[in-house]
């Protein structure tokens, strides 16, 4: 068949989060033919639903000091190579009057075993650095925490990747492989909203999905034990702190608030849930009211700071292979040669890990990916910046910060270097479409034309259209006229426009009331009786994104 | 100060309880915490929405539902009364209250309604319009308008449709700023001159089309833009309402707050009503925000202040309750039952309000209060989406409280 | 500023529901595209500040403080506070010699009405106001206030001072700069009604200006150091059973509202009493303290302007309800918008052209109706309104003296 070898690659990375998206860009730094495949959209799963926290290591300074120093060294990393993912803001380590102040000094020593800076301030001049702060704090210490836009980072790698020769598919699941006897030679995709089946080959085939990796893992046929474990988190209208505030103790419930953009995140819960639970991302109301309580406690005005979000992620926290039972799981890197492990060639499962450590991870699997294939090219993405942010030195026409406008400023944060690539000559393109975020109607056709966007859940991911305080009342319509404008197809988008509210409700009724209700029911009586967009749901016609 | 009646809201339910009061020599004032939910008004009035024949449908309501509440004859009657007031106020509008017509939406999707403003199209059926070929028009930069899906509505249901966008050096200033092509502000432009240059443009390129549709973006404080370019132009010209603030729905707003202080209604804006002095089971007088501790008075009150949008109603972490008097309020207790998880579904909360007795006399403790009644969607019971009675609740129970007033 | 200090906001602005309702009613946006607006310049805008202070953007200078965005908005949120506050704390522009001549409208005034021939003629002069347009970017379309020859204090030392104690009840007049150096007539008008119904006039020891021009024009630290001295002068008044008065609706709102809001200082132990001149008569009245007698030859057709602070006051009823209790006079209400002039926001060159659009319809709308006077309890108002239509301006408290009948007045109050 032509198509077989149309369709062959050196390697395949399923999985369009961070770790997937950043193997795929090692791999086709390394020269290999590249394809990734992504059941839904890049950062749909754990990438888009965690802190952003760039970890300073510190947190798991005390009870796991590899996983400390692997995040210490990729925090310098990315700082480097994603300078507009991140956001150095440092972090405090507080203690409060009800936890143990001895437990700092074990924390401080641990962490300069780990090579992270860990310095003890009066609590005065912690207050004074991050004056959010719970003020009764008895000790605190400063690390080198900071913020990290996991979407940024994800579409950068993609971008990168695709500049490099890869290829990428969205929204096409993974319901089987090509096996031929103990080798996997391709992967067979069904696109989840057409259901249109396709077979891609490929020598080395890369399971990089996370928590959905054992599944992933069980369509070809070996077996990993992961154990879902979900962390609830709330997102706060605006920036509340500007300095990340963690908890000095054991980790637990709520005890990490990061600022993030515009807003402040605090996080997480963590439960186990059963695995046919991982697609649900419910969070409880119990849940909700434990966010609250905690966060208070690192700063008191969480307690009456407007609730933008509350969403959840599924860690994939992985057993080690000599206990199925799940009691010794590790939060490390879990790289697994299906060759050596199970007898299958061709077949790699990347997984564990965290977002901070993702490159890494790539670097790994990549390694392994090249041994199998024969490559000797090494890994270059420790060094090489992620576009966007290149060194801006060679550029002198560009104007300063502070000359530019608000969007455009925005806009710089969001893209980095990219930024000069949106469309700004006339009136036309300045215009906001998003005035919560700040985003023109040429950063949208930028996003449109460039950012592989299909819809309106895409285009929120690529350029923050729709995260601000009306959570897209405003913008949702603006943009989807834009989309419909590039696509041509009106019942596309109005459909689009439906499911794309509705997702934006999924995370505000665990937080109905106060102002998100009056949001609610301001937006409802816009698109349902205004608009009347509530037509659009229910057609036989029409699938619903869920997204 | 005293006054014979106070009403607590000033959008569509407290002007209409106020007009119909001082239309009778009372002597009325209403204090309004801000501007209403008019401003983003489709320029139509849902009676009810979910049937062909409305009042049919609203026979099947439950008892509770403020229409069951003052009894199908009177939204009969006052549903006809409504249509004179508007009249006079200078608020264009027609309507069959025994059958409901469609209007496009600014998506292009077919709604019914009531009553509409003379600004819009209306027709008969949601399947077939009444042309073959027509034309929209839009505006260079303005980007609340949404020809692609327009398009589309008109296409579906077999109708041509040829669309152009014109681009006029008046918006040159306008554009500058990145959020200046709003409806509103656009809205402030097309006064005069432009107006006959906008139908000198059109002239030559409307062809053969039988209806004209442009975005509704002008006549803010009056409907002479929209007489003038009508006047101008030799086949009929619609309007497609656009994203808030509606023009149509500013403009309504600010013509009954005219005629009800032509009728010498005082009308108090940006004050909040903190609390009120009760007196035997009667409201005495109410204090406000901007007047500290001078007393307003009245013999009776009329509590127009609207549902969770304007903070008639308000739901804290905990419970949902009434913030200025504390009044009974239906809702349901626990916040998980409060919403359902689909958008799209009955929102419970929607339906949370103040309850009241037959007479929509608002209680405390079960109790009614003797002279304090409740009009609009701050009372219970009703989903304005779900069903399509938000607007028709509105002016009923605002109707029918006026004239309990008067006939007490 | 200490960029952490400045991170920390009051949760007002995240009661914006995005609704835009502010936007309908801004008068700048509606004329000045530079500026973003006040939902873009306040909730918006704030959101982004909090993030980085580097996205505050200079055109929230031309915000007018009129604050209709916060009487329209229907989530209480304090729009113009958030921008006020925003410029005060971000702003990287300094306050230079036009702002402290502008804003200085004590220290001016005190000047001035020393020279008060010299100066009113000298800034009529062509020559001057091109000179003053180029040095100093004040417009020289601008017709400046004449100053007074006399001020209001020196009158009252000589001329009134001495008969108020004799009177059974007492007040505090808080003049302000421009009854005392442009107008005195409006203070002998306050007396001469107050001193009617019994109630004798005191003036501060020491009175400073407001400050609401400081504020506008950057120099907080001068303003609140000002607004200090106000309020130990108000507690003092306050300890006398005095209430303070002000015939200024912008005096009165800075006092009340803007001490606390934009300076931080601590006001509510006297907050509600500091009151303006009109809401303090309409009150004796109403609880049937004190009666009027109007002259039966006093015929007036007025038409009543509402000042953006008194929009926000919500007081108009007050000084529209005194006015209609005078027989003569016949009164129409005026749309509520902005006259454009805004304190000293208008005199400046960048704004003048603004400042006459915003005003434009007020101005044809009080032109066609053809009326005599313009009532109006704001001077800046009145300098606007007189310069763009030619038609006199009198604060109410004017008209009421005007209409008057002290003698029997005076009677039916049993005052000597």
């Amino acid at each position: 068949m032509l198509q077989t070898i149309k369709n062959h690659y050196d390697v395949i990375v399923i999985g369009g989060g961070a770790t997937g998206a950043g193997t795929a860009r090692d791999c086709a730094m390394r020269g290999l033919k590249t394809l990734l495949v992504e059941r839904k959209d890049f950062t749909a799963g754990a990438t888009g639903r965690n802190h952003g926290l760039l970890h300073s290591g510190a947190r798991y300074a005390v009870t796991d000091q590899e996983s400390a120093s692997e995040c210490i060294s990729e925090n310098m990393i990315l700082r480097r190579i994603s300078r507009h993912c991140v956001e150095e803001t440092g972090g405090l380590f507080i203690t409060l009057p009800e936890d143990d102040l001895s437990y700092q000094a074990k924390f401080v020593e641990s962490c300069q075993k780990a090579g992270i800076s860990a310095e003890i301030l009066d609590p005065k001049e912690a207050i004074r650095m991050e004056p959010s702060v719970n003020p009764d704090i008895i000790g605190a210490v400063r690390v080198p925490d900071g913020a990290v836009d996991p979407f940024r980072l994800t579409t950068a790698n993609i971008v990168d990747a695709r500049l490099h020769g890869a290829d990428i598919i969205t929204y096409n699941e993974v319901v089987g492989f090509v096996r031929n006897q103990n080798r996997i030679e391709g992967v067979n995709l069904r696109h989840i909203k057409n259901g249109t089946e396709s077979t891609y080959y490929a020598d080395v085939v890369i399971n990089a999905c996370g928590i959905w990796g054992a599944h992933v893992a069980e369509l070809a046929g070996v077996r990993i034990n992961m154990f879902p474990a979900k962390g609830a988190l709330l997102i706060f209208g605006h920036r509340v702190n500007s300095v990340v505030i963690n908890r000095c103790r054991k980790p637990a419930d709520a005890d990490i608030l990061v600022p993030g953009d515009t807003i402040s995140l605090i996080g997480t819960t963590s439960s186990r849930i059963p695995y046919e639970d991982i697609d649900k991302n419910e969070v409880t109301p119990e849940e909700v009211d434990v966010l609250l309580r905690e966060g208070s406690r690192l700063a008191p005005v969480l307690a009456n700071t407007r609730i933008l979000r509350a969403y959840s992620g599924v860690r994939p926290l992985v057993a080690a292979d000599n206990d199925p039972s799940g009691r010794s799981i590790s939060r490390g890197i879990v790289c697994l040669d299906h060759a050596e492990r199970d007898g299958l060639e061709g077949f790699i499962t990347i997984t564990g890990g965290k977002l901070m450590t993702y490159r890494l991870m790539a670097e790994w699997a990549t390694d392994m990916a090249c041994r199998k294939l024969g490559s000797k090219a090494q890994c270059l993405t420790a060094k090489t910046p992620l576009p966007g942010s290149e060194s801006t030195a060679e550029n002198p026409k560009r104007k300063h910060i502070i000359e530019l406008s608000t969007e455009q400023k925005a806009a710089e944060g969001r893209h980095g270097t990219m930024s000069r690539y949106i469309p700004s000559h006339n009136a036309n393109d300045d215009a906001l479409v998003c005035e919560c975020e700040q985003v023109s109607v040429g950063e949208i056709n930028y996003a449109i034309d460039n950012l592989h966007v299909h819809n309106l859940i895409n285009l929120r991911r690529r350029t923050r259209m729709g995260m601000g305080t009306c959570q897209g009342e405003l913008c949702a319509c603006r943009a989807a006229g834009l989309l419909g404008k590039a696509y041509g197809c009106a019942d596309r988008t109005l459909n689009d426009l439906a499911s794309f509210l509705g997702e934006r409700w999924k995370g505000m009724y665990p937080i109905a009331w106060g102002e998100t209700l009056v949001e609610n029911q301001f937006t409802s009586w816009l698109y349902n009786g205004v608009c009347g967009i509530n037509q659009m749901v229910g057609k036989k016609d029409v699938t619903p994104n869920k997204d | 100060m005293k006054y014979e009646t106070i009403i607590i809201g000033g959008g569509l339910s407290g002007l209409l309880s106020g007009i119909s009061l001082a239309e009778r020599g009372h002597k009325v004032a209403i204090i309004s915490a801000g501007q209403s939910a008019l401003h983003f008004s489709s320029g139509s009035f849902e009676l009810f929405d979910s049937a062909e024949n409305p009042l049919q449908g609203i026979a099947s309501l439950s008892e509770e539902h403020p229409y069951r509440k003052i009894g199908l004859e009177a939204v009969e009657h006052y549903a006809d009364a409504v249509k004179d007031i508007f009249a006079r106020a200078g608020v264009k509008c027609s309507g069959d209250k025994n059958r409901n017509h469609y209007r496009i939406t600014p998506i292009g999707m077919i709604k019914s309604a009531w009553l509409t403003l003379d600004d819009y199209a209306t027709f008969d059926s949601a399947e077939e319009l009444p042309w073959r070929r027509v034309a929209l028009v839009n505006f260079e930069g303005y980007i609340d308008f949404y020809p692609k899906f327009l398009e589309s509505c008109f296409a579906k249901r077999g109708v041509d449709c040829e669309t152009f966008t014109l681009t006029l050096k008046e918006f040159e200033h306008l554009r500058e700023s990145a959020t200046e092509m709003r409806a509103t502000n656009i809205a402030r432009v097309m006064t005069g001159d432009i107006l006959s240059k906008i139908a000198q443009e059109l002239k030559g390129r409307i062809g053969d089309a039988e209806a004209l549709f442009m975005p509704a973006v002008f006549g803010m404080f009056d409907d002479e833009a929209v007489t003038t370019l009508r006047s101008m132009v030799r086949v009929p010209l619609y309007f497609i309402p656009t994203m808030p603030a509606s023009v149509p729905g500013v403009r309504t707003q600010i013509q009954l707050k005219n005629y009800f202080q032509k009728l010498g209604g005082v009308y108090l804006l940006g004050d909040n009503v903190t609390e009120g002095v009760m007196e035997g089971g009667r409201l005495k007088s109410i204090l406000t925000a901007n007047h500290g501790d001078m007393e307003f008075e009245a013999d009776n009150f009329v509590l127009a202040t609207g549902s969770f949008f304007s903070h008639g109603i308000i739901a804290s972490q905990e419970h949902i309750y009434e913030p200025i008097f504390g009044l009974d309020v239906a809702a349901d207790a626990h916040r998980s039952e409060w919403y359902n998880q689909d958008l799209y579904a009955h929102q419970p909360y929607m339906g949370y309000g103040v309850t009241t007795d037959e007479q929509l006399r608002c209680k405390i403790g079960g109790e009614s209060v003797a002279n304090l009644y409740a009009v609009g969607s701050v009372l219970a019971s009703q989903n304005a989406i779900v069903e399509g009675t938000g607007g028709g609740v509105a002016i009923t129970t605002a109707l029918y409280v006026a004239d309990k007033i008067i006939n007490a | 500023m200490n960029y952490q200090n400045s991170n920390i906001s009051s949760n007002n602005f995240e009661q914006c529901i995005k609704c835009t309702i502010c936007t309908v009613y801004c008068p700048v946006t509606a004329v000045n595209p530079e500026y973003p607006g006040p939902k873009q310049a306040g909730p918006d805008g704030e959101r982004y500040r909090l993030k980085k202070p580097l996205f505050y953007d200079e055109a929230l200078k031309y915000c007018l403080n009129c604050k209709r965005c916060e009487v329209a908005c229907p989530s209480n949120v304090k729009i113009g506070d958030i921008i006020q506050l925003a410029r005060l704390k971000y702003s990287k522009k300094r306050p230079g010699l036009r702002e402290q001549i502008l804003a200085n409208t004590d220290f001016m005034g005190s000047l001035a009405t020393t020279f008060a021939p010299i100066v009113n003629t000298t800034v009529k002069l062509k020559p001057v106001k091109k000179i003053m347009d180029w040095t100093l970017k004040i417009d020289s379309h601008r017709t400046f206030p004449q100053y007074a020859s006399q001020r209001f204090t020196t009158w009252f030392k000589r001329h009134a001072a001495k008969h108020q104690a004799e009177l059974p009840n007492q007040v505090t007049y808080f003049h302000g700069c421009y009854a005392n150096y442009n107008y005195p007539q409006l203070g002998k008008d306050l007396v001469k009604v107050l001193n009617a119904v019994g109630y004798g006039v005191n003036l501060m020891e020491k009175e400073r200006c407001c400050g609401v021009a400081k504020i506008s024009n950057g120099l907080v630290k001068q303003a609140s150091r000002d607004a200090k001295r106000n309020l130990e002068e108000v507690r003092r008044s306050v300890a006398q059973n005095r209430e303070v008065i002000a015939t200024s609706t912008t005096c009165t709102f800075t006092l009340r509202d803007e001490y606390h809001h934009i300076l931080g200082l601590d006001n509510s132990d006297v907050r509600e009493q500091i009151n303006l001149a009109t809401r303090f008569l309409y009150r004796l009245v109403d609880e049937g303290k004190i009666k009027l007698a109007f002259r039966d030859d006093f015929k007036l057709r007025v038409a009543y302007h509402t000042p953006c602070h008194m929009e926000k006051l919500g007081w108009s009823i007050y000084s529209t309800s005194l006015m209609r209790m005078i027989p003569g006079l016949e009164l129409i209400m005026l749309d509520s918008i902005c006259c454009g002039i805004a304190g000293t926001y208008g005199f400046k060159r960048e704004n003048y052209k603004y400042s006459q659009a915003i005003g434009a319809p007020l101005f044809k709308q009080i032109a066609d109706l053809g009326v005599s006077v313009v009532a109006c309890d704001c001077e800046t108002c009145k300098w606007q309104i007189e310069m763009s239509t030619g038609v006199k301006v009198e604060n109410p408290i004017s008209l009421l003296a005007q209409a008057l009948d002290v003698e029997r007045t005076k009677a039916l109050n049993n005052i000597k």
